[in-house]
């Protein structure tokens, strides 16, 4: 009897309804577009007539190719830039922790967008760099290495925070037992630690690989001039070239959906080889031990990554925003305020936008988190039926392009015969962040749920507590940690996020980003500049009052 | 904590629904954003009428427009590529109607189912503090003294850059293998084009929108516009009225707004040339420049041919 009430435990069915709306519906009209190319005017006329066009393109191989390349690339790059950065943060006691964190929180606070701008206009001929030092790096930034160098210093915080949290979670409790028999330090890491930490790593790899291969600004601005094509802006270049493609682009976001659903079987691979549960209720010594004469190397790591990837571009960012002109360069006659004053003084609508932006934002991480942790929890706790299906919901929308995401939304939610729809409300900007945000919080909050031992849970239900009640107030606390890290960065990306938003934002709304892209549209740099930021400031001042307000302090994120 | 996350989404999910109720008239527009915001509060002022927008590039307007095909909500769309204008009319789409304002409008500039609301052209977009001097031809861009110093807009993703390729490239794609061999790259879409060569980066902008450019020289940055002897192309603007439109009578005076004294000022205003003839404004008008003659069906019909050929010219 029990047992059968388990098999519909409400955090299961709210999971479930929550993806559906929020994931499958969204899919299933790109599905259908995929198949029938017209779609949009409500006919099924010629059923898979687009796909021979779509996948016939000569250039299809070589743009996966370059995509799945691209995808490797940032993965291997982030993965070596942040794991020992994460692992002595997780260990040790590294001088100004919280200072460390909240640099590393930054660079993911600047839209990618933004700061591939930023460094063009750095390292580009008689940019700041040539201005300030007399040599510039285009050669560079206009090639692959360019593209993986940028890409990576936006995403290695991922990996930097999920692994420095799971290897904290971990401890050094395990290590020390296999020092006791024997094992030398580095062994010890090597053999009990690191494999231990897997969940964290795998699934912030995992979350990189497919935010790299659908990213666009980058690629698209970087990459042409390379020569260097990859899946998305091929999709981009279908929905906004006249006459518009939108099966064409839906039949290619499908290939990366399949790329990125190869990345997350093998990641499912990998953490269903063995158990990682190192939560199990035993009472854990957090003390971190001494650097020692690492002290100064390890320092010395973390400085030049915060310099490359939070000072420079927000350097480049602040000198823009201050330019009167951009021709006029960095020269003392040419800086002033101008560009704050014209956004504080609100002649240009752009307080409207922030506010819309930061209320979706916060909206969107308090959904993504409720949903992400129950969706975790169906998927790794529970023995429903069909939760396979469930995550596989969860990593859909990671490689569906945002642009692919809006048209998916509009198709879905603009039906004639829907009574009530979110379609040209600012809901369906929060349905579209949901969609394309959602992964991280799962991501997290599932790597979280395979290091807590099912005996905790066991324990609260036999002491009587509801699946809810041990939910809430057993599981729920354990994966906090990690839940709260994912919701500040849906945050964040929601709160700047572009490329869905210019397609379907409502009618007279704008947001952070539509309103910097008009900017940069109509020449205004500068002011564009300015307005990422002050959302910069804000998107990271924000989630640091609300965590110290928690009552978090000395323990961010 | 679930209670309280429940509870503060759905406050923040009926804030969010509210106020956003649809307008009178709903305009679609490719941009300037100021201009359409001036537009806008003209018009309502004007006449009460409420007015909503939706401001993109042309191609994400496109994609928006066709993805609502079954349950359309624009009443007027403003493109920045009169392409449009004919596609759409074609597509039996819009709605026949000839403003009393547009009598002025020269013939070229309107149909029976569109009408210019103002008019861009390409340019030279050169930067004085570059180091180089001042080019006043399309083919002096190809000399050596601009090796490695020009950017052209991508035909791929800007109409009116397509049609000067088309304009330029009759007879071949000489100029632009000249241009290839010179170091000239294809840059992005014209925004993209241009920031390097404010920064100094690049020297000039093969086919630059005269407007931008025009609007940044007002702002102090160093930049020069320089229409060829030889030859541009214009990109005008096209206003249209969709038939699916439920607000029609409305949308007409929208229309009628854009081209009054009132509204072609504002036009005016953001260094875009008037449609009206008997408009002026503070800039080279139509009358000033040598216009390419492109045959639009002809060149439209072998877009692919052009870029294909064109792409291959860039290629590394």
């Amino acid at each position: 009897m029990a047992r059968a009430r388990e098999a519909v435990s409400p955090s299961v069915v709210i999971a479930a309804a929550g993806l559906v709306v929020v994931v499958a519906v969204p899919f299933l009209f790109i599905l259908l577009q995929a198949v029938f190319p017209h779609l949009g005017r409500g006919s099924l006329a010629a059923p898979f007539s687009a796909l021979a066009g779509a996948l016939g393109d000569p250039k299809l191989i070589g743009m996966t190719g370059n995509t799945l390349l691209l995808g490797l690339l940032v993965v291997v790059l982030s993965a070596l830039i942040a794991v020992p950065l994460a692992v002595a943060r997780a260990l040790f006691r590294v001088p100004g922790a919280v200072i460390w964190d909240v640099l590393f929180l930054i660079p993911f606070m600047i839209p990618p967008y933004i700061a591939v701008l930023g460094w063009i206009m750095t390292l580009q001929p008689r940019g700041y760099l040539e201005q300030l030092a007399g040599f510039d790096l285009a050669a560079f930034l206009f090639s692959v290495p360019g593209i993986v160098f940028v890409m990576t210093l936006n995403t290695f915080p991922v990996v930097y925070f999920a692994v420095s949290r799971t290897v904290e979670t971990v401890g050094s409790r395990y290590a020390d037992v296999a020092r006791v028999f024997g094992a030398s330090p580095l062994r010890a890491f090597w053999r009990v630690t690191l494999p231990l930490s897997t969940p964290g790593l795998a699934a912030s790899l995992l979350l990189v690989f497919a935010m790299s291969i659908e990213e666009y600004g980058t690629p698209a601005a970087l990459g042409r001039r390379a020569g260097f094509d990859v899946l998305v802006t091929a999709i981009d270049l279908r929905v906004s070239d006249w006459p518009i493609d939108l099966p064409g682009a839906a039949i290619l976001s499908l290939v990366l959906v399949i790329l990125s659903f190869g990345a997350f079987l093998l990641q499912r691979w990998i953490l269903t080889r063995r158990s990682y549960e190192a939560t199990t209720g035993k009472p854990q010594d957090a003390a971190k031990r001494d650097l020692g004469v690492w002290k100064f190397p390890v320092l010395a790591l973390f400085a030049a990554v915060a310099v490359a990837a939070t000072g420079l571009p927000l350097l480049a960012i602040l000198a823009t925003a201050l330019s009167r002109t951009i021709s006029g360069g960095l020269t003392l006659a040419n800086l002033d305020l101008s560009n704050f004053s014209a956004i504080l003084g609100d002649t240009t609508g752009a307080l409207k936008a922030l506010g819309t932006s930061l209320s979706l934002g916060v909206a969107a991480a308090l959904v993504t988190g409720l949903l992400g942790a129950l969706s975790a929890y169906a998927v790794v706790k529970s023995k429903v039926r069909g939760r396979g299906v469930l995550d596989v919901l969860t990593i859909l929308p990671n490689a569906l392009p945002g642009i692919v995401v809006a048209v998916g939304l509009i198709l879905a939610w603009n039906q004639p015969w829907l009574p009530v729809t979110p379609y040209n409300t600012a809901l369906i900007l929060l349905l579209a962040y949901c969609c394309i945000l959602l992964p991280q919080p799962v991501r997290y909050a599932t790597a979280a749920f395979h290091q807590i031992g099912d005996n905790l849970e066991a324990a609260a239900r036999v002491f009587g507590a509801s699946p809810l009640v041990a939910f809430r107030r057993i599981l729920l606390p354990l994966i906090a940690p990690s839940l709260l890290a994912a919701m500040l960065l849906v945050f964040a990306v929601a709160t700047r996020e572009l490329v869905a938003s210019v397609v379907v934002a409502p009618v007279g709304v704008s947001t952070i980003s539509t309103y910097i892209w008009r900017q940069f549209e109509q020449g205004s740099v500068g002011l564009g500049m300015a307005m990422a930021f002050i959302t910069i400031l804000i998107t990271t001042a924000l989630p640091l009052i609300v965590l110290s307000l928690m009552g978090r302090r000395g323990n961010l994120l | 904590m679930l209670k309280t996350m429940l509870r503060a989404g759905v406050t923040a999910a009926a804030l969010l629904t509210a106020g956003s109720a649809l307008a009178d008239v709903t305009v679609y527009t490719a941009g300037p954003a100021s201009l359409i915001e001036k537009l806008a509060a003209g018009f309502t002022e004007e006449t009460g009428v409420k007015v909503e927008f939706f401001q993109a590039t042309t191609g994400k307007v496109m994609a928006r427009i066709e993805a609502e095909a079954s349950n359309p909500v624009v009443d007027v769309l403003i493109s920045a590529s009169w392409d449009t204008a004919t596609d759409f009319a074609e597509r039996g789409w819009l709605v026949p109607y000839t403003s009393p304002n547009a009598a002025t409008v020269p013939d070229f500039l309107k149909t029976e189912t569109a009408v210019a609301q103002g008019v861009a052209a390409l340019a030279i977009a050169w930067n004085p503090a570059s180091g180089t001097p001042k080019p006043a031809e399309w083919a002096d861009l190809a000399k050596p003294e601009y090796k490695d110093l020009v950017n052209l807009p991508d035909p791929a993703q800007s109409g009116s850059a397509f049609e000067l390729v088309s304009a330029l490239s009759a007879d071949g794609m000489g100029l632009f293998e000249s241009l290839a061999a010179n170091g000239a790259i294809v840059a992005g879409a014209n925004a993209e084009a241009l920031n390097p060569v404010l920064q100094g980066a690049k020297a000039a902008v093969f086919g630059a929108v005269d407007y931008i450019s025009l609007n940044g020289k007002a702002k102090g940055e160093s930049i020069e516009v320089i229409f060829p002897e030889t030859g541009t192309v214009i990109a005008p603007r096209p206003v249209m009225i969709l038939n699916w439109s439920k607000n029609q009578d409305d949308a007409k005076k929208f229309v009628d707004y854009v081209l009054s004294d009132a509204g072609q000022a504002i036009v005016a205003g953001t260094s875009l040339m008037p449609a009206r003839a008997d408009v002026t404004a503070d800039r080279p008008l139509i009358a000033d420049l040598k216009i390419l003659p492109v045959d639009a069906e002809a060149v439209y019909g072998k877009r692919a041919e052009t870029l294909e050929a064109f792409s291959k010219v860039f290629a590394k």
